[in-house]
């Protein structure tokens, strides 16, 4: 190809990217440095500021409520994590045998994941309502495990169990999807090797499956915790008692007391964690 | 080949298949169950309603017609007396009809839609010709782009609601309604935008480059074999990912709520549905039936998207 037509293409490709690479650095580069800033400053909502250095930090080092909100935000991501692998890779298992209406149970199983927070939340907290919920007409009424009504949701403490069951829910369907994209790719004569081996289905699970499925297994586990470490909308919607590091940051920017400041430091801490462990994604995950 | 379930094994099978999907669908079918009750039949476990009550429905898609108000006698009086003007019995019904129970659903619907809409357009537009470029194109800082794209996908809206939100109030967009909307636009553009970057260029990636090179040797420029053959080719994709960015800016809540809070008349459906909810006129029937009616457009988004969406989601494994 001769100079120009390379110079060319380059300008092009320059032109057609720069729409969006605009919108992008003004509205999430420029925010992220915008936040840093923030994190100096006692900012209020109608956007004045005034400088008081690193107080924002050494506040929230010594709010034990931070402390909690991590605390909280650990066991939601650990319940979470471990949850949506699990069921995503058995349900992909599960999907991978052929049988009758296969197609229709497949398309089912992604409702969660595609439908809005916003609804499905209130089904969900019929279900663990006091009064009418199916939850405590079958514990207490059936199978008679307890004589009170509990109200779950309203508990920051089983809320939070709540919040993790609703959470593998609606996201294990993603973590399927993508493990049953890789076992449909599994070679069968794998299969059919370990069995000639004296394999049962079990071994073979273990032999040959979680081998092949090894790097995507890492891929979904550290997709959810950098996913679910900003998850908001679930977590609030659901049980805005349960104080995850992000509905925590919500109250502290937009509820009683309004501190953006201290909101801004906190994002920018947890913007750290997750750049690390973006960097561990791209490297170890994409690159492997 | 592998050898035949033996009945047992099938049982186990369909068993774990339709406690799966029992699992995935039952909160839907709740939701379904409660906004078709009578208020009496709420207590009542089975999911199939006693008596079918559309009410719910009727309200909320404005086919009720008139409540009659309860007026006090004493009033009922005044109002049957003649020497008052027709205005004066007007002021004085509206102060017991309470306006605070009216909830304009359509309204929202129509809110939400357009916003959504806007945004799906928009965001497909912007990312096909930026997905190409990174996609086929050769120009300086292409795979920086390529993996910048990644990464600012993953930096979710909570980092940067603090930043997005003052810079909005010192750009001045924050102090009119048309600003705040205009605001919320751009972020679910930006919301949008990564992922469908990413969609698009694998799917540009897949289409033999031969197609574009035979069309340049019949005297087509770049642009215009892009026009005229990768986007015809594309267009399954390319609906695939607007309906895909519809649905994001139609589910979202945290930001309309940090923007729009006192912008009732421009609330879009996911935070009307929240205010609804713990007003305490929240009444389980209608917060179900109003789920219901947010919920409906998503699943026909889904239908008629799915074939394309989960291969790709799943290609190269990003979205979760």
């Amino acid at each position: 190809m001769s100079s120009v037509l390379i110079k060319n293409e380059s300008r092009l490709g320059l032109k057609l990217v720069a729409p969006a690479v605009g919108i992008i650095g003004l509205l999430v580069i420029y925010p992220i440095l915008f936040n840093l800033y923030l994190s100096f400053f006692d900012v209020q909502l109608n956007g004045n500021k005034t400088f008081v250095g690193l107080d924002n930090y050494t506040q929230l080092l010594g709010n034990p409520r931070y402390y909690h909100s991590v605390g909280v935000s650990v066991i939601y991501l650990i319940g979470t994590v471990i949850g949506t692998t699990v069921l995503g890779l058995a349900a992909a298992i599960l999907m991978n045998q052929t049988f009758r209406f296969r197609n229709l149970a497949r398309g089912l199983i992604l409702l969660p994941y595609f439908a809005p927070v916003i609804s499905v939340v209130f089904g969900w907290q019929f279900i663990f309502d006091p009064v009418n919920g199916i939850y405590n007409h079958v514990v207490v009424d059936v199978l008679n495990l307890t004589n009170e009504r509990e109200n779950l949701i309203g508990n920051p403490d089983s809320a939070l169990f709540v919040v993790i069951l609703f959470d593998i829910w609606k996201h294990f369907p993603i973590a399927y999807l993508l493990f049953l994209a890789k076992l449909q790719s599994v070679p069968k004569d794998l299969y059919e090797a370990a069995a000639i081996d004296g394999q049962n289905p079990w071994g073979r699970f273990w032999h040959v499956t979680l081998p092949e499925l090894k790097f995507v297994i890492a891929t979904v586990v550290l997709l959810r915790v950098i996913w679910n470490l900003n998850r908001f909308e679930d977590v609030y919607l659901l049980a805005p008692n349960v104080e995850t590091l992000p509905i925590f940051t919500y109250y502290q920017a937009f509820a009683g007391i309004v501190d953006q400041g201290a909101a801004a430091a906190i994002s920018v801490i947890q913007l750290l964690v997750l750049v690390g462990l973006i960097w561990l994604y791209v490297r170890k995950v994409l690159k492997w | 080949m592998m050898n035949k379930r033996t009945p047992l094994q099938s049982v186990i099978l369909y068993t774990l298949v339709l406690a799966l999907v029992i699992f995935c669908v039952f909160p839907f079918l709740q939701i379904l169950s409660t906004s078709l009750k009578h208020p009496i039949d709420w207590g009542n476990p089975s999911l199939i309603p006693r008596i079918l009550h559309l009410d719910a429905y009727k309200e909320l898609l404005g086919l009720m017609p008139a409540k009659e108000i309860d007026v006090p006698a004493s009033i009922q009086r005044l109002l049957d007396n003649p020497a008052l003007s027709a205005e004066k019995k007007q002021m004085l019904l509206a102060k017991f009809s309470s306006g605070g129970d009216v909830f304009p659903f359509g309204r929202y619907m129509l809110n939400t839609f357009v916003i959504s809409f806007i945004t799906g357009i928009c965001s497909t537009f912007l990312a096909s010709l930026a997905a190409y470029a990174i996609a086929r194109l050769r120009f300086p800082a292409q795979s920086l782009m390529a993996n910048g794209v990644l990464f600012v996908y993953m930096v979710g809206g909570v980092l940067l609601m603090v930043p997005l939100y003052q810079m909005s109030v010192n750009v001045g967009l924050a102090s009119s309604a048309g600003g705040t909307i205009f605001s919320l636009f751009l972020i679910y553009l930006i919301q949008t935008l990564p992922v469908a970057m990413y969609m698009l260029g694998n799917y540009f990636r897949t289409i033999p480059f031969s197609l574009e090179e035979a069309a340049m040797m019949d005297g087509c420029s770049r642009v215009e074999a892009f026009w005229r053959i990768i986007m015809p080719l594309s267009k399954p994709m390319l609906f695939t990912v607007f309906i895909y960015c519809f649905v994001i800016a139609w589910n979202e809540y945290l930001f309309a709520s940090v923007f729009l809070k006192q912008y009732q008349d421009f609330h879009t459906l996911p935070l009307a549905l929240q205010t609804l909810f713990t007003s305490k006129n929240a009444i389980w029937d209608r917060i179900m039936a109003a789920s219901m009616l947010t919920l409906l457009p998503v699943i026909i988004c889904f239908m008629l998207a799915n074939r394309h969406l989960s291969g790709g989601l799943t290609d190269g494994g990003v979205k979760g």
